[in-house]
């Protein structure tokens, strides 16, 4: 028996220890692949000193023992970048804990915290090198069936006691659950986890740690903003972002490349200070929102079909495209202003502005713009059809955008 | 008209299946194309010395007339009739005589022993291969029918008269057909090699029939001449060995086929290959394991596709039409035939599908065509491509309209089909009626039948702002070339379904009044609020 065994029996016996005090920060360290603790351990163990093998072959493992045995030859194998073996160990270890987790109150969420989010990784790097040898992948699938579990024990605990019942794991994750789902493209399972938290007899969401909030909020909101609900979606990036910690810098990027088209479309362009600050923001809708405000359809024209294999991946085209509509509205606007405020206006005089702005159109086609400009309230006014003439009000021919209904409420679903 | 009851050697394949649907299908056959089929039964079973050498090696479209031979349709349907006669039977629809004692027909006196045993034992075999528990009685014209064409047949064609008899009275049975055939008037069956022109019959029949039946052997001065009849006998004996040889195989291949590895992919046990050489089969949901015996193999299929073309081009009849590519679909599926002939096979089918605006069936086929497609198999993935678009557009499922954006190459994008159908879409997408109604007018390939599904409600959320916008009135003649109508008609007759009316000022200019319209045209969108689409599949 070399110190390699008796290191691992005291990391092994340590974590069964600390299941009895009950010391979650303490558990959740030694079982994290990444911790310092962990290393230090490992570092004394080595694969041909027998040690494993005497530790398998020792009296009858408890849950808690197996658990942490099948952490530390993750752990190693991890080392050696053996992802596939260490992701088979992490599974056995998680599958082990979620046994013990059974037993467990509240203070053992952290430790699933940690632990889902390790197998998650790994097993992420496993199918990355399954990948790169040519072999089926599924680890991902595989492991995100097993943190599901988790994260259902988390949710219907019946610990009558709330402040000690597991159901405060559960945002949590489901905000892990929510970046796996999306990774795998399995957005109805998002639709469906929202729907079973909605189900479910939990506290209120603002009763959770406000990171759990920020983050369930901007996934639920990104996903209504792919189902085009964008009032709902509104409502929740914003509170994403300005309850966003204020260090997240990558993770407001993220909330603002959802957030930015939907304020867009209402009328509301990115101020040059957040364009300044995110430059992912400003690639990406810097242009457009600049076409969008001087009424350059052209060019917006000329943007949307440069930027659309990018828009695209994001999931956000057709939200930018719905922007189209203040550009529109902007060029009526600037032939209104040029031509001097006239009440009435030809069919034909806006013909000339979508030309002078680089988008001919053939005068039946402008009527049916305008006819679409008339009906979402973008100007007030009526059209005479055999005098081909716009006609428009008196008091406010072009109402501030913001104003508006949002388009997208009148839109006929496409 | 030609007699119907003749039909037994004409008859297509497809009445062999003991199915409902296809007496009726078979009834609707027969009577629209009577005359077509009547000429097949008159030619010599030409494709039965060929089953013997297997279908493989040989053409089911190799006719001189044009007309359609089934090869094998005479004697599989054949062997399959008394499986079916007690299934008519049940439904016979004739009154029963009141006496049990069948009515003797008027015995000629120069019926011989030998002649009356004929007739006796003709009709207990008819009777038996019928399974015609309580047999319908004849009636007297068909007895005489009977006794006449025994009368007229030499002793060596009496076993192939029999036969034709029983096929003959079986067909009349079935198709219910038995007491309205004059069979006074009916040709008798060709075994009957002693028909004279002098007959009572013959002089009763029409004349067109005449040409068209015994006209041809009639008009030869040595009609009876011993060389003829030799002939004749000769080939009779032919033609009989072979239908029996036939039969017997039960339309099995004599060969059976071997996989082809390129056809078939994700080889398994339970794949199968079929031996079933017949053209044509009705489709019915499998409910266990497949039988290779009622499968038709590739080889088969490739003929059946061809056949199914040309009765598409020819009568359009899409019940049939469907049911069969239905069936053809199956076989391939059973037998995991994955090869650019599936993809023909889909294809058709789903061109078919939305001539005839059978979304259903066309959703099926364009879910498996795009799979098809993603195995890189050659066909017109482009042309689907953006029916597919289109189809999303009409169903309104943005997740499938969103994926297909996403995946699609640039190549895809330079597609004049594709590139139309995305213009659909930009132009539903900014609520550009305009660009629309003009990109409807301008739909290639099929995209036109798929998108007047939706043209109604597109038109109806482009009047809904028409509504808005003009706000007092407008021409009718502006709304009609705006939204794409025919003529002004269509145009009333749609806002008419909407309870919009048109008022006419002068003599030819109508308005409508678009304030008064507008509640309408709003109450008109509330059934579009959903797409229910049968056969959909998610």
């Amino acid at each position: 028996m070399g110190l390699g065994y008796k290191k691992l029996e005291n990391g092994i016996n340590k974590f069964r220890c600390v299941n009895g005090t009950k010391n979650a920060q303490e558990m959740m360290r030694s079982i994290r692949i990444h911790d310092a603790y962990t290393a230090r351990i490992l570092d004394e163990v080595w694969e041909e000193d027998g040690s494993w093998d005497a530790l398998y072959k020792r009296k009858a493992k408890s849950g808690l023992d197996e658990v942490s045995l099948a952490h530390f030859q993750a752990a190693a194998c991890y080392r050696q970048s053996n992802f596939l073996a260490a992701y088979n160990h992490q599974l056995t270890s998680y599958n082990a804990f979620l046994r013990v987790f059974l037993e467990m109150t509240r203070w053992g969420v952290h430790t699933l915290f940690a632990i889902s989010k390790d197998l998650s990784e790994i097993a992420l790097r496993a199918d990355m090198q399954l990948r790169a040898a040519g072999a089926p992948t599924g680890k991902m699938e595989e492991a995100t069936r097993a943190i599901n579990q988790g994260f259902s024990m988390c949710m219907t605990d019946r610990e009558p006691v709330l402040n000690q019942s597991r159901k405060w794991g559960t945002y949590h994750m489901a905000n892990l659950l929510f970046g796996l789902y999306l990774r795998l493209h399995a957005y109805n399972l998002c639709v469906s986890m929202i729907r079973a938290i909605r189900a479910s007899e939990l506290p209120p969401l603002e009763a959770f740690p406000m990171s759990d909030q920020v983050t369930f909020r901007f996934y639920r909101g990104m996903l209504s903003f792919r189902s085009e609900k964008y009032h709902a979606a509104k409502e929740d990036l914003l509170f994403a972002l300005e309850h966003c910690h204020r260090s997240a810098y990558s993770n407001k990027t993220r909330i603002l490349i959802y957030l930015a088209p939907m304020l867009m479309m209402e009328g509301r362009m990115p101020h040059s200070r957040i364009l300044r600050r995110y430059p992912v923001i400003k690639a990406l809708y810097g242009d457009i929102a600049q076409a969008a405000k001087a009424g350059n359809i052209g060019r917006f024209a000329a943007l949307m079909a440069e930027k659309e294999q990018q828009l695209m991946d994001l999931g956000v085209f057709l939200a930018v495209e719905h922007v189209h509509k203040i550009a529109v509205r902007q060029l009526l606007y600037k032939v209104y202003l040029i031509d001097g405020k006239p009440s009435r206006i030809s069919f034909e005089r806006f013909a000339q502005g979508f030309t002078a702005a680089g988008l001919p159109m053939d005068v039946a086609g402008v009527e049916c713009v305008l006819v679409d400009m008339v009906f979402v309230g973008y100007i007030k006014g009526y059209l005479a059809h055999e005098h081909g003439m716009a006609v428009l009000s008196k008091q406010v021919p072009f109402p501030p955008i913001t104003s508006c209904p949002a388009p997208t409420s009148l839109s006929n679903g496409i | 008209m030609a007699p119907l009851s003749s039909l037994g050697n004409g008859i297509p394949a497809y009445a062999a299946q003991v199915n409902g649907t296809n007496v009726a299908l078979l009834s609707a056959r027969i009577s629209a194309t009577g005359d077509d089929v009547f000429m097949d039964a008159q030619r010599p079973l030409s494709g039965a010395g060929a089953v013997t050498r297997g279908i493989s090696d040989m053409n089911p479209f190799e006719n001189t007339n044009g007309y359609y031979v089934p090869p094998q349709t005479a004697v599989p349907w054949r062997s399959a009739r008394a499986d079916q006669a007690p299934l008519y039977s049940a439904v016979h629809p004739y009154k029963k005589p009141k006496t049990a004692v069948p009515v003797k027909g008027p015995t000629p006196a120069a019926l011989n022993k030998q002649i009356t045993a004929g007739l006796n034992e003709a009709k207990l075999n008819a009777k038996a291969k019928l399974k015609v528990t309580k047999a319908p009685e004849w009636p007297v014209s068909l007895q005489n029918f009977v006794e006449r064409s025994f009368e007229a047949c030499s002793l060596a064609m009496r076993k192939p008269l029999e036969k034709q008899l029983q096929q003959i009275i079986a067909s009349a049975t079935n198709n219910n057909k038995m007491d309205t055939i004059d069979w006074d008037a009916r040709p008798l069956p060709k075994a009957c090699d002693k028909v004279k022109t002098s007959s009572t019959a013959a002089v009763k029949r029409p004349v067109k029939n005449a040409v068209a039946f015994v006209g041809a052997s009639n008009s030869f001065a040595d009609f009876d001449s011993a060389e003829r009849k030799e002939r004749r006998l000769l080939r009779f004996q032919q033609e009989a060995e072979a239908a029996k040889k036939a039969a017997d195989e039960n339309t099995a291949l004599l060969i059976p086929p071997t996989p082809n590895t390129n056809d078939v992919r994700e080889w398994d046990v339970d794949t199968i290959v079929g031996t079933c050489a017949k053209l044509e089969k009705s489709y019915l949901r499998l409910t266990s394991a497949p039988d290779p015996s009622q499968v038709r193999p590739l080889s088969v299929l490739h003929k059946t596709l061809d056949l199914i073309k040309r009765k598409w081009l020819e009568d359009s009849n899409y019940t049939y039409i469907c049911d069969q590519l239905k069936s053809m679909r199956q076989d391939l599926t059973v037998q995991r035939i994955t090869n650019e002939f599936t993809v023909e096979v889909y294809e058709l089918h789903a061109r078919i599908a939305l001539e005839t605006n059978d979304l259903g069936e066309y959703n099926q086929c364009q879910t498996q065509l795009k799979g098809l497609y993603a195995m890189g198999l050659k066909g017109h993935a482009m042309e689907f491509l953006a029916y597919r678009m289109l189809y999303s557009l009409y169903t309104r499922n943005k997740a499938d309209i969103i994926a297909a954006l996403k995946t699609m190459a640039p190549e895809e994008k330079r597609d004049p089909a594709v590139r139309h159908a995305l213009n659909v879409r930009a132009a539903m997408a900014t609520g550009n009626y305009h660009a629309y109604f003009q990109l409807y007018l301008s739909a290639p390939n099929m995209g036109g039948y798929l998108m007047d599904n939706f043209a109604d409600r597109e038109r109806c959320i482009a009047l809904q702002k028409m509504c808005k916008a003009f706000r007092f009135k407008l021409s009718l003649s502006a709304i009609t070339s705006e939204l794409s109508f025919d003529d002004e008609e269509a145009c009333v007759k749609f806002l008419t379904g909407l309870n919009i009316t048109a008022t006419h000022e002068g003599e030819h200019l109508a308005t409508i009044d678009m304030k008064a319209a507008y509640p309408f045209a709003i109450a008109a969108m509330q059934k579009y609020n959903k797409v229910d689409i049968k056969g959909q599949i998610y």
